[in-house]
């Protein structure tokens, strides 16, 4: 039982430690849509970081993975315009940001819930790595709860069953 | 001790961390592969026509419209670890507050590397509008050729490929 508490705790650590390093909340996320074809599939696992808070700005040709409110999932999509308005002072500027999946023919507007621009707060992270595959085990589990179960009841059948 | 669970496990647990390694090991060779392949990028005529929003109709906006050469051999780019080419044309100009304008007006996925000679004369793909839904007061823009090299594992790449020698300006409205 203690061993298992160490395991789940360690996990959080270096999932709160990877974040901290990459300046987002969620160093690690899945590919959920397929509108990055035939760059992401559907299960690919992307590594994001953000850039650091004094140089906040995203480029043209950016992967972003941005959050807007009222939006089931997170999406992941390139960025298509960057316009920097506000003050004078480049520091304080803020950014507007335009995107569009790669193989959307039309832009991100009518995802935006309303908002003309995607604004740095929406933004998760960048995309820097890609891994493929790994992530369809989420998918198929949440696809099929069954396998859900079925993996989690035979890990905690082998727990019971195997003595050290 | 040696039971089949055991023989199972190991075996898995070895396959798994050689799989790993080599995965990291074709991730590392990417940065092993240098190319810094340039192109020509001419830009061949600006315009502005006057038009409507698309979205709100009762609104003037103006839309340029940029006529383009674009001529490069990116083969180079195309290592093993290449998966696709996401090459792009870029506007850049700062207005009258100094703020950064980028705008993609074009893009292109290139997967195979004897797609990678590109030779295109073409025009903006992409509505090209300024925030100020006019171009009277935005000075003249850059362009620049620019692509993501996007990898089957590992790290994305950006580079530049071209760009234009002198600002152009945007002519009055039509």
């Amino acid at each position: 039982m203690l061993n298992f508490a160490s395991v789940i705790t360690s996990g959080l650590m270096m999932w709160k430690t990877l974040g901290a390093i990459t300046n987002t909340a969620s160093p690690i996320v899945v590919v959920l849509s397929g509108s990055m074809e035939p760059a992401f599939y559907r299960g690919d696992l992307l590594f994001l970081s953000n850039p650091s808070a004094e140089e906040a700005k995203y480029g043209t040709g950016d992967i972003v993975v941005y959050n807007v409110p009222g939006a089931a999932i997170p999406i992941v999509h390139r960025v298509l315009e960057t316009r920097e308005t506000g003050s004078k002072n480049r520091a304080q500027r803020e950014q507007k940001l335009l995107t569009k999946g790669d193989n959307n023919p039309v832009d991100d507007i009518d995802l935006y819930n309303g908002l003309q621009w995607l604004e740095r707060k929406h933004v998760v992270g960048v995309v820097r790595g890609f891994l493929p595959y790994v992530g369809y085990v989420t998918i198929a589990m949440n696809d099929f709860p069954q396998l859900k179960y079925a993996l989690l009841g035979g890990l905690g059948l082998l727990a019971l069953i195997q003595r050290e | 001790m040696h039971s089949l669970y055991a023989r199972v496990n190991n075996v898995s647990a070895t396959m798994s961390s050689c799989l790993m390694a080599l995965l990291a090991a074709i991730a590392l060779s990417t940065f092993l592969f240098t190319a810094d392949p340039k192109g020509d990028l001419a830009i061949t005529n600006v315009k502005v026509t006057a038009g409507r929003d698309r979205r709100y109709r009762n609104k003037s906006q103006d839309y340029a419209l940029v006529n383009f050469n674009v001529s490069a051999d990116l083969t180079p780019l195309f290592n093993w670890n290449t998966k696709q080419l996401f090459l792009y044309l870029e506007a850049e100009y700062e207005n009258a507050k100094g703020g950064k304008n980028d705008v993609v007006i074009w893009d292109r996925i290139v997967r195979r590397k004897e797609d990678a000679f590109i030779n295109v004369v073409g025009k903006n793909k992409y509505a090209f509008k300024d925030i100020t839904n006019t171009f009277k007061k935005v000075p003249a823009a850059h362009y620049a050729l620019k692509y993501n090299v996007m990898p089957y594992v590992g790290a994305l790449t950006y580079g530049e490929a071209g760009r234009t020698l002198e600002s152009l300006e945007f002519p009055a409205a039509e």
